[in-house]
Parts: C-alpha cells; structure tokens; sequence
C-alpha cells in the first residue's frame, strides 16, 4: 500500500511533518497524537492535497511523490477530512454519486453497499447534505469515499464532535468495513481508546515527529499518555 | 419602435450576460467583475475585423468571440487558483485594461473618436433590426435553458462542488482547476459573443461603452434575482434595466428639464433595491435553485434506531 520514506510536509514554508518513515499494509493503520501533531497535514500528504517538501511516498510501488489530488482516487485513495467533509448544496444522493466515478461494481451496487452499512442514508436522499446532522454527515462522507471503490481508505478524526452513542456505531462500521471489504485504513484519531479496540498498528505523532510505531499488542496505554504528554 | 427594438435587444444582452455570470459566480463560484471586458473583447473584436478587415458581421462575431475565449483562458491560467479576492481584482483590471487599450490603439479602433459604421445583417431586410433582435432572443433562449439544465448535469454538480469545497472535489478524482478553466473560458467567450452582437445594435462603437456600469449592472441584477437559481438573472435584469432603462426612460411622462435627472435617480433605486434585498432577502428575489425538504423517516435505521446521531 502507502510507502513513506523520509516525507516532508507542511504548509507553504513552514514544515509540519518532519522526515516521517512508515508503511501502511493492508490493516487498519492508527494515527493517534494531541492537537497540531500533524495528524491532519500526514492524511492531507498522504491524499496529496499538500505538496511534499522532501521525502518520497510510493503507492503500490508506484511512486505518487508528485501526484494531483484529483489522481489519487483513481489510484485507489479515498480520503474523508475531518471538517468540511461533505457539499452542503447537492443532496445526498448527489453527494454519494459525485464519489462514485471509480472502481468496477454498477453505481446501484454501491449505493446497496452504503446503504447496508448507513441505511440512514437511505432516507435522507433527496435532502441537502448541508441540513444533515453531524453524524449523519459523517455516514454520508465515509458512505462517499466508498463508493469510490477505495484500496486505502484515509480518515481523519471521524468521531470528531460526535455523541459517543455514534462513535460505537462509527468505529464498527469502520471495523467492518475493514473487515468485509480489505481495504486498508488509515485512521486518524484523537479518541485513543476507541481506536485501539481496531487498530492494528499504531503510530504516534508529536509535534510533527514520530514518536512511536507498534503493532497494538505491543502497546500500552502508558506508552500513549507519554507522547500526548511530550 | 426602433427604439423599443433597441431596448428589448440591449436588455437580452443584459440577460444573457447575467446568465452567464450565474454560471460563472452562482455555479462554479468565480467572481467574474471584468464581464464588460469579455463583452468589449467581443463588441470591438468584431467592430475591428468588420470596419479595418472587411469580415462579414457573423464570422467577425464567431471570431471575436474564439479571441475572448482565448484571453480568459489565459487569464483564467494566471489567476483561477487565487483567492477570490484577487481573482476579483484580476479581472476588474484585464476589464481596464481592454478600456485602455481602446482608447490608446486609435489606428485599430479609432480610440476616442469611434469606429463605425456596423451595420445589421440581412440588410436587403426591411425588418432587418427585429430580425437581428429575434436572432439575439434565441441565443439568450438557449443560454437560458443551457444555465437551466447545467445544475443537473454531471458538470453542473461538479461546478457546485468546486464551489462549495474545491479541496474535498479535488480529494474525489476532479481536476477541479481545469474544469474551473474551460467553464471560465467559454462562459467569457460567450460574453464575448454577445459583445459582437451588440456591435450591430450601437452601430458606432466609442470607449464610453465599456465602463464598468455594465458589469455592475449585471452584477447588480444576478444579485437582486438571486445567484443560486438561473431565473433570478431574468428577474434581476427585468427590475433593473426593464423597469428603469426601458419603462420609465422611454415611457414615464417626466418632464424634459428633470429627465436629466433619471441616470442618478436610477443608480440612486438601485443602491436601496440592492441594501433592501441584502437585509431582508439575502438569497435575492427568487432564492435558491433547490428548496432543503428533509424527507419523512419511513424506515428504521438499522443499527441506529436508539443512537442519537447528533453532534455530541
């Protein structure tokens, strides 16, 4: 999947990520860290929506360094960003449908296949996205990056503002559809208790740097209060 | 009569260049305030190649706009993937800039003292001016109906998702730069177009035709109808130039010493019109293309039925 090596990033002149290396297998890949850790700038450079400023990123083997946003999804990337995740004027279905320009299934068997996963969605079709609730929004952002087809599948803090009631629900839907469908993820988070219970590995980010890369059995709570602490 | 031909016709032009400003703006969110440079693009591209060159009024016409095409196109290379702001200031000053170049390249367009005479097509016509007005009706006909059907279209809804996060559209496999290029470029070009059909209907062409009132104007009227819904740029421009330039210029029994006052009195209706429609309709006369229905629950949700889903 996602080969990092020595990756560079940030925002015009200043440097947010700092010489990251990491690989992403086909799991769901963990990204825990405090606030302006730079888990937002890794999935926005993982996305390619921010340019890198040195570093090398393969997708695949092939290699994505300087690749357009707008290749990625054919490329097997979906990315859902934490805030602004979904176009408050077209309606959801014109939302899932914008999504859904990649991959090999007919459009009706994606849209089942959101559906069975969010089938609130379901009922809210013909409504704007922008009068959706926040976790309804949120189903409707994952719902569309799976219509993509993705084989990596980047979120960024989906249980963000979320009742914790929904955030059960989120992370199982996220579990199964790792589960069901392969597709690799990687997940940003804050929530580091939820999302220990389906990591598979973690990385831990502090002001830029990795601060620790472990498979979840090898993790502890405490070696995660430590970099939250850093 | 004439007169009224005249009118009818200049507010078509005004029609179809809000139409296409609620393409470029209410769509595809590009805050176009050079609209009268694209049109004079047009108005003297055709008046040049017609008078100097000795072309025929329709291919001048075709060939004035393909030259606005090009120049927004370059334009929209230089500055599309800038801020609003300066996007807005880009083309104010490429309007300026064509204002200037008019008046200063007096061998090519008579600078200050005009270029004429355009005449109509179909001049062995006796109706050559309402046939002239019929052919512009049906080019705003089907600019109107090409702004209708676009928000439905796989690209108007791309127009809007650009609009409304280009980065999240850009995330989805859109190349959201290029597609904000061509619709640019043609939606300029189409300006432009009109432009070269206004040059038959001014006849002589003189630098004061590309003020920037006319691009106000049309801003004003795509403001007033409503940016969101392609009909509000009628309704714009029937409040404005309809009522004022039109109804009460030409019918309005006013008295000749205080006719002189009319053009202030109507920018003067148009400032309130426009403060009253911010305040109290801010989404302009007609609103929004789409009304926001949440749909009736008919189903339970599955793993939902007990969530709150809300915003914790």
């Amino acid at each position: 999947m996602f080969d990092a090596d020595n990756i560079r990033s940030g925002y015009g002149e200043i440097t947010v990520l700092k010489d990251i290396s990491f690989s992403v297998n086909n799991e769901i890949f963990a990204v825990l860290g405090a606030n302006g850790s730079g888990k937002t700038t890794l999935l926005k450079t993982l996305a390619r929506l921010l340019p890198l400023q040195s570093g090398k990123l393969e997708l695949q083997g092939n290699d994505v360094s300087t690749a357009a946003p707008y290749q990625m999804p054919a490329a097997g990337v979906a990315y859902v960003p934490q805030e602004g995740n979904v176009f408050a004027d077209l309606s959801v279905m014109e939302n899932l449908s914008i999504g859904g320009r990649t991959g090999n299934k007919s459009k009706s068997e994606k849209l089942d296949e959101v559906f069975a996963l969010f089938p609130r969605l379901k009922e809210r079709l013909s409504q704007s996205a922008g009068s959706l609730s926040g976790g309804e929004g949120q189903m409707l952002a994952v719902g569309r990056a799976l219509m993509q087809e993705p084989s990596v599948l980047l979120l960024d803090e989906p249980s963000a503002g979320l009742s914790p009631l929904f955030v059960d629900t989120l992370f199982s839907s996220i579990a199964e559809t790792r589960r069901e469908r392969g597709v690799a993820i990687v997940l940003a988070e804050q929530n580091a208790v939820k999302t220990l219970e389906i990591a598979d590995r973690v990385m831990v980010l502090s002001l830029g740097e990795m601060h620790l890369l472990r498979k979840r059995s090898e993790l502890s709570m405490s070696d995660i209060t430590e970099a939250y602490h850093i | 009569m004439d007169y009224l031909i005249f009118s009818v016709s200049l507010m078509l032009v005004y029609i179809g260049l809000a139409q296409l400003l609620h393409i470029q703006f209410g769509l595809a969110g590009i805050p176009n305030f050079g609209v009268v440079g694209f049109w004079g693009i047009g108005l003297y591209g055709t008046g040049v190649l017609y008078v100097k060159a000795g072309v025929p009024l329709l291919p001048a016409m075709a060939m004035a706009s393909l030259l606005a095409t090009a120049l927004a196109y370059v334009l929209a290379r230089l500055v599309l993937q800038r801020n609003g702001q300066a996007i807005l200031a880009a083309t104010l000053a490429f309007a300026t800039i064509v204002s200037t170049l008019v008046v200063s390249e007096k061998d090519l367009t008579g600078g200050v003292q005009g270029l004429g005479t355009i005449r109509f097509p179909f001049s062995d016509l006796e109706q050559r001016n309402l046939i002239f007005m019929i052919m512009l009706l049906i080019v705003v006909c089907a600019l109107i109906w090409i702004s209708a059907k676009l928000r439905d279209s796989r690209l108007g809804r791309q127009l809007v998702a650009i609009r409304d996060n280009e980065e999240l559209a850009a995330s989805l496999g859109k190349n959201t730069a290029a597609t904000k290029r061509w619709v640019f470029a043609i939606t300029c070009g189409l300006m432009g177009l009109l432009g070269g059909m206004s040059a038959p209907l001014h006849q002589f062409l003189v630098p004061y035709q590309l003020s920037p009132s006319l691009t106000f104007a049309v801003w004003i009227a795509l403001v007033l109808g409503g940016k969101g819904h392609n009909l509000g740029a009628i309704v714009g421009v029937f409040v404005t130039f309809g009522l004022f330039d039109i109804l009460i210029e030409t019918y309005a029994p006013v008295p000749a010493e205080q006719a002189i006052l009319l053009p202030n009195f109507k920018l003067f209706c148009y400032g309130v019109l426009l403060v009253m429609i911010i305040m109290f309709r801010p989404l302009g006369i007609l609103g929004v293309d789409k009304p926001k229905v949440r749909s009736s629950t008919t189903t339970p949700p599955r793993e939902l039925s007990n969530a709150s889903v809300e915003k914790g």
